[in-house]
């Protein structure tokens, strides 16, 4: 295609005029007016099963879905929710936020300027037909937070009345999507209706087109809130069959925008003149998950594994672990050395960092008992040394991280036998017998990205009632199997209050205590990579969200 | 004849009962399960995941959700799609016409380039030319698909820049009859190089053992043109096992290329499958199995009729 070769060399140096105007300066095409109409195309490689909100637990369809469903209110850049359809996050301080007796009651304020994208009126009746259709839709995948709601009452339609049947603190998480009641209501069954696949909302965009496995399209909303907005006159993304294969497309223009890049890809990328890198901090976390109960199917918790129950050894394996030369080595330096499960955002703790120190730990393994053997590999009483790691196979960081381990702890006379399966099985469930849920593991690594409001992600980490077993079907993911009857109070003692600076507190000594006990090692926060082509702007890093989050201020020069 | 056609037909429906049991059984005894995704995800409390279980129809016994979806299956009603809500058959619906599109187009260039390669090679035996084709045939046949196709995307998608990296069309662009035949070339290539081979080292050998037969001997010494002993008598006889093989294959073009289809974003039935497969999509695994099983043994149902059909020493009885 010659035109296109013609076409490109031309973008090429006129970027390069550009650039060479601009002194250099990156930020040059953002001061610009942005140019108005276009087409956007984001390249997906999975594909969304659905797009209804409450349905899944894709990341991939948020991403999606994000362009046209709008809640009440946001996460923000730093942690914070900020009003979206309503005029304000209500909190105790403000008045939104009533303790009632046991209860407590959450008022909602909502715009007066908002439609739907087909032009109906967006109201409180939607807010409450949004809860009825959470509580009430089997196929709807979680009710936390929306069972603990006693009844929502709408006095007028634009406020809301929230009545919670307890304190429930992360209250502000909830309702970030909300349903079109004018469309759903009276719909039998709304998992076989068109919503699913092309829902409605009050976002810069609405779906028009979803082709399976192929490309799903959204175009401009024009019943849009934001006068002028969204600047792009369609949203394409399109379906391809990998992260490098998206990497590749938008080397060659084929795609503007992937979302989700690897640190270990960026050096393929980053002194491409055609491409923008937009890193923010996310709250992912790579750990490494000690299992403190011995290794059994199911495990029980109340017997410590032989080598990992002693916390010293624990303690070495951290003082053994050269987070920053990982980081360094193995994922271009774009990442922090982690050392909670909480990296960023207003609950973040600050806690001990503890260096890689391999003298430290060799002294903590004499001190408690750990003898070299004829090998250097340590044992004690007889039970030697010897742990095997588990990850997702085929993750090429992962498994050099891996091989950087083993050598490591070989040093301070820890044997590490690598033991990778593939993700399906390493997150795999109860019922299906995985290592992870029945305990009959040693140490996994994987990440995990926490909520803004942390509660759940604690509660489930690390409340003893949080450890798989079969009288709570396998639920809860206290991995760890850590139990700390303190930490249990502290933990519920949290959920049920309402002052955001207690609660941070609390949660405080909560992974404090967690840390102390040395049951993960936190190798690395994560940051959030997306990549654009130089002729999109107008977006901006998010790690509580995702790529799409503010969309209506995309623009393409075209 | 028609008594054959009833008896066969008879037994391939036994046949696709336990190939469906057998797949059952399977695919419910992969690790992971179509819960296992919500199991991961925060948020979801062991009231959720019972509820879920439940409404999926999950905490029947394996036998009774067997039957159940035995007994709509056969009154046409293949189920819902546990990740995408979907009816199982409109999902294949979807995509069985792109797969056609592409492997009937592979199938179709398949036989066009064979066909004439075969009968070449075996008209020159042992020249430099058959020692070149059968070379390149041999590379053809060692050659995976996935790595062939990665390397045609890095040479001609991404350094030469001639081809699409991947997917059916532009996105966004409307109904554009050069721009699809732009994206087929680079997978029809692909899964073209591996046929080609197959098929003309199969027609190479057949030609050279029907031209060494006593009835080509007779032709030339009737004094026939070349041309006619070749392309009338020999080749028919020699297409025979050609033709099995075509008939055999013919399942393909509705079951699509797994992997191929996965290399280059195709979204065909094995992409389907595939997809289905990751998220322990059951209800589609099995429609998508059951398409596939029954192109089987229609396939092969079809290969003895056109074997009987073109040589008639076989009787079918």
């Amino acid at each position: 295609m010659p035109e296109r070769v013609g076409f490109r060399l031309l973008t090429i140096a006129l970027s390069g005029l550009l650039l060479a105007g601009c002194g250099g300066s990156a930020k040059a095409p953002s001061e610009a007016a942005p140019s108005k109409g276009g087409t956007v195309t984001v390249a997906i490689w999975q594909e969304p099963n659905t797009l209804h909100p409450y349905y899944g637990t894709q990341t991939v369809a948020t991403v999606v879905w994000e362009v046209a469903i709008e809640g009440l209110v946001r996460p923000d850049p730093e942690g914070n929710y900020v009003p979206v359809l309503a005029t304000s996050t209500p909190t105790l301080k403000n008045g939104g936020v009533k303790v009632q007796g046991s209860g407590m009651d959450v008022t909602y304020k909502l715009r007066p300027d908002v439609k739907w994208s087909d032009g109906q009126a967006f109201s409180s009746a939607d807010v409450k037909f949004t809860w009825e259709s959470i509580v009430k839709d089997p196929k709807v995948s979680s009710r936390e937070g929306y069972d603990k709601i006693e009844s929502i009452d709408t006095p007028d339609p634009l406020t809301v009345v929230m009545h919670y049947k307890q304190i429930y603190a992360p209250y502000a998480s909830r309702f970030q999507w909300l349903l079109p009641k004018h469309i759903l209501d009276g719909v039998a069954d709304v998992s076989k209706s068109d919503y699913v696949r092309l829902p409605m909302g009050t976002g810069p965009f609405r779906f028009t087109e979803f082709k399976s496995a192929d490309h799903i399209t959204a175009e401009r909303n024009p019943n849009y809130r934001e006068k002028g907005k969204p600047f792009l006159d369609k949203l394409i993304f399109k379906s391809v069959p990998s992260r490098e294969v998206a990497l590749a497309q938008l080397k060659a223009g084929e795609v503007d925008v992937m979302w989700n890049l690897l640190e270990a890809l960026l050096q393929d990328i980053q002194n491409n003149p055609d491409i923008k890198l937009n890193i923010v901090s996310s709250p992912t976390v790579e750990r490494l998950e000690l299992n403190l109960a011995k290794p059994g199917n199911p495990a029980d918790p109340s017997v410590p594994h032989p080598v990992l129950g002693d916390v010293k050894l624990r303690h070495a394996l951290l003082l053994a672990t050269p987070k920053q030369r990982l980081i360094d080595k193995l994922l271009a330096g774009k990442a922090k050395p982690g050392n909670s499960m909480l990296s960023i955002g207003f609950f973040a703790p600050s806690l001990k960092q503890e260096e890689y120190d391999p003298k430290k730990a060799r002294q903590l393994l004499d001190e408690a008992g750990w003898t070299p053997g004829s090998d250097g590999i340590r044992s004690k009483g007889g039970v030697r040394a010897h742990l095997s790691v588990a990850s997702t196979t085929g993750d090429k960081v992962r498994e050099q991280v891996e091989q950087v381990l083993v050598d490591e702890w070989k040093q301070v006379g820890i044997e590490l036998e690598i033991k990778n399966v593939p993700s399906s099985v390493l997150f795999g469930s109860y019922s299906q017998g995985a290592a992870r849920k029945r305990g009959s593991f040693d140490i996994n690594m994987y990440a995990s990205s926490p909520e803004p409001d942390p509660h759940q992600d604690i509660a489930g980490r690390l409340d003893s009632a949080n450890i798989p077993r079969a009288a709570n079907n396998g639920i809860g993911f206290n991995y760890n199997r850590f139990s700390d009857a303190n930490v249990d109070k502290l933990i519920a003692q949290a959920g049920q209050t309402a002052d955001q600076e207690q609660r941070k507190k609390l949660y405080g000594e909560i992974l404090k205590a967690f840390n102390d006990a040395y049951t993960n090692i936190w190798l690395y926060n994560r940051s959030n990579i997306d990549a654009y082509r130089a002729n999109v702007s107008g977006y901006s890093g998010n790690g509580w969200e995702n790529l799409t989050w503010n969309s209506q201020n995309w623009s393409v020069k075209r | 004849m028609v008594g054959f056609l009833l008896r066969r037909v008879a037994v391939s429906f036994p046949l696709l009962l336990a190939i469906s049991v057998v797949s059952f059984l399977i695919l419910n005894a992969v690790p992971g399960g179509p819960l296992s995704a919500y199991e991961n995800s925060p948020g979801i409390t062991p009231a959720d995941l019972q509820r879920l279980e439940h409404t999926l129809g999950l905490d029947q016994p394996l036998h009774v959700r067997y039957l159940s979806w035995f007994a709509h299956f056969i009154t046409g009603d293949w189920g819902y799609s546990y990740a995408t809500q979907q009816p199982v058959l409109q999902m294949i619906a979807e995509r069985i016409p792109n797969t056609l599109y592409l492997m009937g187009t592979v199938y179709v260039v398949t036989l066009l380039i064979a066909v004439p390669i075969g009968v070449f090679t075996a008209l020159r035996q042992y020249s430099a030319a058959d020692h070149i084709v059968t070379g390149v045939s041999f590379a053809g046949l060692s050659m995976p698909t996935f790595w062939l196709g990665l390397l045609l995307i890095i040479l001609f998608g991404l350094n030469l820049r001639l081809f699409p990296l991947g997917g059916m069309a532009s996105a966004g662009a409307g109904f554009d009859v050069l721009d699809r035949l732009h994206h087929l070339v680079l997978p029809v290539v692909t899964l073209s190089v591996v046929g080609v081979a197959h098929y003309s080292r199969y027609l190479r050998s057949s030609m050279l053992e029907t031209l060494g037969l006593d009835f080509i001997r007779t032709a030339r010494a009737k004094g026939m043109a070349e041309r006619r002993v070749v392309l009338v008598h020999a080749f028919k006889n020699a297409a025979l096992p050609i033709v099995t093989l075509a008939a055999l294959d013919l399942p393909e073009l509705f079951a699509g290329a797994l992997v191929t289809e996965q290399i280059f974003g195709w979204p065909g039935m094995g992409r389907l499958f595939w997809d289905a497969a990751t998220r322990a999509d059951y209800p589609v695994l099995m429609g998508v199995l059951a398409v596939s099983a029954s192109m089987i043994v229609f396939a092969n149902l079809a290969a003895d009729l056109i074997y009987a059909y073109v040589d008639p020493r076989i009787r079918l009885a």
